[in-house]
């Protein structure tokens, strides 16, 4: 197991091409939209928070939606012929899509404190970037689903739209509270809209948990039927092949 | 290995897989011996693949026993006893030779030194390589190589050479000769005829989900490729045309004989020279033959 992690954890580590734009799109997004809603109420340090959730959803999504090619070209297949076991490769890419959902949300964090002069306490900066990089969790998890049911053809499509309507809809580019109603309802369904609120709670932080710990909680939640989800779908799949 | 010392290398009973309507494999037994090397021959379709998936662990079987030295197949994979190259099974584009292989031995406990999977299986010089730029014979010695770094006792190869070129195949054989003459056990399948002759002990014919002859090469081939003559040979016996050269079985029946031959040309010939009143001779494929060639195409496989 460990000997699987090391190896997946340096091939994704060589990949700078993937690395750069995982951290380049969040931070290119961040700049642009730093002081868009300051008249709405939502200064920098808000669009920090949502911008970085959004590259650490996307990054972890992305890793674990990946393993539909290696389905797809028989490297399951042939892992399975070893005594790796199927809990062992999913928890290996589970970690992986963790390592890189760090570096955008760092990313982000660090451009808002240097370029817009973003100020928080040291425990606020701790959940800005710890909060939300472990608040990603679900989102690995969720990325391996679409891995076990997308192809390596309609990957793409598959990816992008859960990737947008998490984004869009969970509020992490547009504040919530400029939603209709209904929208701002669905929204609090998503996962994504719980990750911005920590994001969201530890830049407006003023002492209370500003709604974290429910965030948390619900965040918590997701990870662990997506979890039950991922290993249920992996052991039907292996026992149909 | 310790655990179940005795065990034959693999023991199959009353295995079964359906997919769908598709009766892959429709009640096999078999027992591979240690050391021995045994072709699964026969067509596409024939449920060699399907047999072979079971017999790894890769497929459930609906109905059926499988022991691999005694154990389950997943146990016997878990423990590197065997080595598998499946038919599809890909490489990872991004990684090179040395540290696929390396990874896999990596995950086993008692694996060879990975220099030689490498080497016996004729790719040392390709280690820095990344699997994008190999041609598919390479691919296909690379996947032989992560076969054999467990340092299994039975190696189970699914069409080895289906991607190789004839150079590649020869070459593949005698890496392949090399690791049986160490007393291992092979299992292999293949639609190629003259593969199972040049590299096997002992054939097993499939056809349609099912062992329709197993045995030693030369009587599976006997059978096979063989013919028959069908004559009048008034007051000959059956014991006699049976020993006359060339002829594997004869019986007579309501006069005629039939005679299943390795050779017809040279039974008619004795034939004609030793019962000169013989009359209607037909020289005809044999009837097993005849249905296996048209059934199941191995005439094209064998050219």
């Amino acid at each position: 197991m460990t000997g699987y992690l090391t190896f997946e954890i340096r091939r994704t580590l060589r990949d700078a091409k993937f690395l750069l734009f995982a951290v380049a799109l969040p931070v290119g997004l961040y700049l642009l939209m730093a002081d868009r809603f300051a008249d709405q109420g939502a200064p920098a340090s808000y669009v920090m928070g949502g911008v970085a959730a959004f590259g650490a959803v996307k990054t972890a999504l992305d890793v674990g939606a990946r393993t539909a090619v290696e389905r797809a070209i028989g490297w399951q297949r042939q892992l399975r012929l070893t005594p790796l076991s199927g809990g062992g490769y999913l928890l290996a890419k589970a970690s992986v899509a963790m390592v890189v959902a760090l570096p955008p949300v760092a990313g982000v964090s660090l451009v808002a404190a240097l370029v817009s002069g973003v100020h928080l306490s040291p425990g606020g900066w701790a959940v800005a970037v710890l909060g939300v990089w472990a608040g990603t969790v679900p989102f690995a998890l969720l990325g391996l689903l679409i891995g076990q049911f997308a192809t390596a053809q309609n990957l793409q499509a598959y990816q992008g739209a859960v990737v947008l309507v998490l984004s869009f809809v969970g509020g992490l580019f547009i504040p919530v509270s400029t939603f209709p109603q209904a929208l701002a309802t669905v929204a609090k369904v998503l996962p994504s809209y719980w990750l911005a609120q920590v994001g969201h709670a530890a830049a407006l932080g003023d002492g209370s948990d500003g709604g974290s710990g429910q965030a948390a909680l619900v965040l918590t939640l997701y990870a662990l039927v997506l979890g039950a989800a991922v290993a249920v779908r992996y052991r039907r799949g292996t026992a149909r092949a | 290995m310790n655990l179940h010392d005795g065990a034959p290398a693999l023991s199959v009973t009353g295995l079964r897989k359906t997919y769908g309507e598709t009766r892959a494999v429709d009640g096999i037994d078999l027992v591979v011996g240690r050391g021995e090397v045994v072709a699964l021959l026969g067509p596409n379709g024939a449920g060699k693949s399907t047999t072979i998936d079971m017999v790894v662990g890769l497929a459930r079987p609906d109905a059926g026993e499988i022991a691999v030295f005694g154990a389950s197949p997943h146990e016997a994979v878990r423990r590197g006893m065997v080595g598998v190259m499946p038919q599809e099974g890909a490489l990872l584009d991004d990684v090179t030779v040395g540290e696929t292989v390396t990874l896999i031995a990596s995950l086993h406990s008692a694996p060879l030194p990975v220099e030689e999977a490498l080497s016996r299986a004729g790719v040392a010089d390709l280690a820095d390589r990344r699997a994008a730029r190999l041609s598919g014979g390479q691919q296909q010695r690379v996947r032989f190589a992560m076969a054999l770094v467990p340092g299994p006792d039975l190696l189970v190869l699914d069409e080895p050479t289906a991607a190789m070129d004839v150079t590649a195949r020869r070459e593949f054989w005698q890496s392949m000769h090399a690791f049986t003459q160490t007393g291992r056990t092979v299992l292999f399948s293949t639609h190629y005829l003259e593969e199972a002759e040049a590299y096997a002990d002992r054939v097993v014919l499939m056809h349609a989900g099912r062992v329709v002859a197993d045995g030693p090469v030369s009587a599976v081939m006997a059978e096979v490729s063989g013919r028959t003559v069908t004559a009048t040979v008034p007051g000959a016996r059956a014991e006699d045309l049976g020993a006359l050269p060339g002829v594997a079985a004869a019986h007579v029946r309501d006069g005629r004989a039939e005679l299943r031959c390795t050779d017809s040309d040279l039974v008619v010939r004795e034939l004609l020279t030793r019962y000169p009143e013989v009359r209607d001779v037909e020289i005809g494929a044999l009837g097993l033959e005849d249905a296996f060639l048209r059934l199941t195409g191995v005439s094209e496989a064998v050219r």
